[in-house]
């Protein structure tokens, strides 16, 4: 079955999702880029700390 | 001096009291449009980039939700929680339509990725929502 790394499945969710939140909330080439970058940055960096976190508090 | 904007308001209100009927009628239009397909509300706009990334994106992230073996909820209140995946799934427009009537979107609980699927199906609808919100404002002439 594809996928089988939910690191790679999350990675890719939030590329697509910040593509698409990019294009709804900036107009030029430019910031679209930037607000891409910086969605795609918090996203994946997000659930990997929060990944972190939860590991602290395994039972 | 006062008056000046006032009148030129009062000048100006009949015109816009009468397009602006049919610019909600058109955007409704292409809200249904964008709704029914990622994207379609911006192609009928002549915006092509955007209506582009954004199908290209949707369509991508509902195809591979179905691949991983995610579900398309339908609207069940035995378990109350999967009303809040329904709502989410309906974004998906003519897919969610269709998976009332062919066999697509059953979910598999077995397969390891069932809950990934299940949230790029779920993800896809609340985007195309946004999606379809925007080709509104486009069309409402609130966003260019």
């Amino acid at each position: 079955m594809i996928f089988r790394s939910h690191l790679l499945s999350m990675i890719l969710y939030a590329g697509l999702v910040s593509t698409v939140l990019s294009f709804l909330r900036r107009d030029d080439k430019k910031s679209r880029l930037k607000y891409g970058l910086v969605m795609f940055a918090i996203m994946a960096g997000g659930a990997i700390l929060f990944g972190w976190l939860m590991y602290l508090f395994t039972l | 001096m006062k008056d000046k904007p006032e009148a030129a308001y009062l000048c100006l209100r009949p015109k816009v009291a009468k397009i602006l009927p049919v610019m909600k009628m058109k955007g409704i239009a292409m809200m249904v449009l964008g709704w029914a397909v990622p994207g379609l509300g911006h192609f009928a706009q002549k915006k092509y980039l955007r209506g582009t990334v954004f199908f290209g994106c949707l369509a991508a992230m509902t195809a591979l939700g179905l691949a991983l073996g995610g579900r398309i909820y339908p609207f069940q209140t035995e378990n109350p929680l999967t009303i809040l995946a329904f709502f989410a799934d309906i974004g998906n427009g003519l897919l969610y339509l269709l998976s009332r009537f062919i066999p697509i979107g059953l979910g598999d609980l077995k397969l390891a990725t069932f809950e990934f699927g299940t949230a790029y199906i779920a993800g896809a609808g609340l985007l195309n929502f946004l999606v379809a919100l925007d080709a509104y404002d486009i069309a409402a002439g609130t966003k260019s």
